[in-house]
């Protein structure tokens, strides 16, 4: 104890003494995000006040003045009403369900879509209550929305990765998918034709591709906003990009990015949720007990049943 | 313009000795939490002699407030003599007002048990909140009302250089040309960091 005491002593002894000589141990150049602090808090924030016009600020604070809610807006009624007019005019497909049942999609699939489709359940409406959440007086519920958006985001994040892996193959563009797009799936006239389209047709697959790129840069973006204080120049550094922005710009981006995607993404949502639950009678209770009937398959995914029929008949011969 | 008086912080840079005085007594006065600071000392060139110089900064309570312009819940509201305060019943705590803040003024305290951010903490110029002025609410939320009071805020009064001034524009602009004048070098047509505050 002893021992320890002068120890003590002595080094202090010794620290003082180096001061005394006029060895003054210099501050190592200033960057508070180096010291594992708040990236938020460094030196380049007083940097940051006289680029606030050249960076993502002046810009973010023009988008989200001007266009972010419009913007949603329009989308949010636009959708409706087109889908509205859709189902008043065209009207919904029906296809019998008597005939055949061919097994679609497996018990793990079906598990992995109702993952994703709660996250976005969640996140959707939580997303377009917190752009308008003046309207809802703020407090308490559009606080609890953003929760609810964070909750729906970890749902829809397990769903990604098997989602992807699993529906990456039959997702890849076909030559049908042209076709599918001239005559815009067959959606706009009333008449019962076959439609080229594989498992998927191509509307199926920009909703498949929208939802996984873009979902994935909605989650890359949305966490930076929730995290807010994670260092995203140390993140790049890890996989070996040197970026030099400040940790606000790559907010302020985020939060561009985040909301125009988001638009888009919630807009092909919405169309995804017409078409399964209004547009084709029954199509939602494929993907309950993983079985489509032999007449929507025939029609709605015309290639994909003369491929499964060739398969069935090689096997049986 | 508003009869009243218009209130501006400055921060004189050639003052400023990095004592981190005034986030102390904010912090201290408005019973901050940890980790939370409404008023940053930042330090350029830290190290590199003769050029190092610090400033004090926050909220600069600017006109057209761009943090009140993005809130997607209106919780910001602009007093008459220029102060702008926020309503933490209403902020949700997203975070925009960060963004669109040329000061990185809004911080986020954490919030609830699972960590999760709360809502915006500002400062206020120690003008309190919406609430009852000087009501136990008030100061739970937003700290001490001393204008309320007549009080110079915190981080001025107690500043022992007289680097951070604060009061009404014309006053301080009055202190800033005669200190210019004095010193015969770093004449500015205004203080550093009102241009983009203060778009008059």
């Amino acid at each position: 104890m002893k021992k320890l005491i002068i120890y003590l002593l002595g080094a202090s002894f010794v620290g003082a003494g180096e001061l005394i000589g006029g060895k003054v141990p210099l501050a190592t150049p200033d960057s508070g995000a180096s010291r594992g602090e708040n990236p938020l808090a460094s030196s380049q924030m007083l940097q940051n006040i006289l680029q606030y016009k050249d960076g993502y600020g002046e810009q973010f604070l023009h988008f989200q003045t001007e266009w972010f809610k419009p913007l949603f807006m329009y989308i949010g009624i636009g959708v409706l009403v087109v889908f509205l007019l859709h189902y008043l005019i065209i009207g919904p497909k029906r296809f019998s369900h008597e005939r055949r049942q061919f097994y679609i999609f497996s018990l793990f699939m079906r598990v992995i879509h109702w993952i994703a489709a709660i996250g976005f359940v969640l996140i959707v409406p939580t997303g377009f209550m917190m752009v308008f959440g003046d309207a809802l007086g703020g407090g308490t519920l559009v606080r609890n929305a953003r929760y609810l958006h964070s909750i729906g985001t970890v749902l829809f994040a397990i769903s990604l990765v098997p989602m992807f892996l699993a529906w990456f193959i039959p997702m890849l563009p076909t030559l049908d998918d042209i076709k599918w797009l001239f005559i815009a799936g067959g959606y706009l006239s009333k008449k019962k034709r076959e439609i080229p389209a594989g498992k998927f047709n191509a509307g199926q697959k920009m909703w498949f591709w929208l939802a996984m790129l873009g979902g994935l840069v909605m989650i890359a973006t949305g966490a930076l906003m929730y995290f807010q204080t994670v260092d995203v120049n140390q993140l790049l550094q890890y996989i070996g990009i040197t970026a030099e922005k400040d940790q606000i710009e790559y907010l302020r981006l985020s939060a561009i990015v985040h909301n125009f995607l988001g638009m888009v993404i919630a807009a092909l949502f919405i169309t995804h949720l017409y078409m399964s639950i209004f547009a084709i009678k029954g199509a939602l209770d494929s993907m309950i007990s993983g079985k489509k009937s032999e007449d929507e398959l025939k029609h709605l995914h015309s290639s994909y049943y003369r491929k499964l029929i060739k398969k069935e008949n090689k096997s049986s011969l | 313009m508003s009869e009243y008086a218009r209130m501006k912080f400055y921060c004189d840079d050639e003052r400023c000795i990095e004592c981190n005085g005034c986030s102390v007594a904010c912090a201290e006065a408005h019973e901050l939490p940890v980790g939370i600071n409404r008023r940053k000392v930042v330090t350029l060139n830290e190290g590199i002699f003769g050029k190092e110089t610090s400033i004090s900064i926050a909220c600069m309570h600017c006109t057209d407030a761009p943090c009140e312009q993005v809130c997607p819940v209106d919780c910001f509201y602009i007093r008459e003599d220029g102060i702008v305060l926020h309503d933490k019943d209403t902020c949700i705590g997203c975070g925009y007002c960060l963004y669109a803040c040329p000061f990185g003024a809004p911080q986020f305290p954490k919030d609830g048990a699972f960590g999760t951010r709360g809502v915006m903490d500002k400062c206020t110029m120690c003008a309190g909140g919406p609430e009852e002025t000087n009501s136990e609410k008030e100061r739970e939320l937003y700290g001490q009302n001393r204008i309320a009071e007549g009080k110079v805020p915190m981080c001025a009064a107690m500043c022992s250089t007289k680097a951070l001034i604060v009061g009404d524009e014309q006053e301080v602009s009055k202190i800033y040309r005669e200190r210019v004048a004095s010193r015969g070098k770093g004449v500015q047509s205004a203080p550093y960091g009102w241009s983009t505050a203060y778009k008059n």
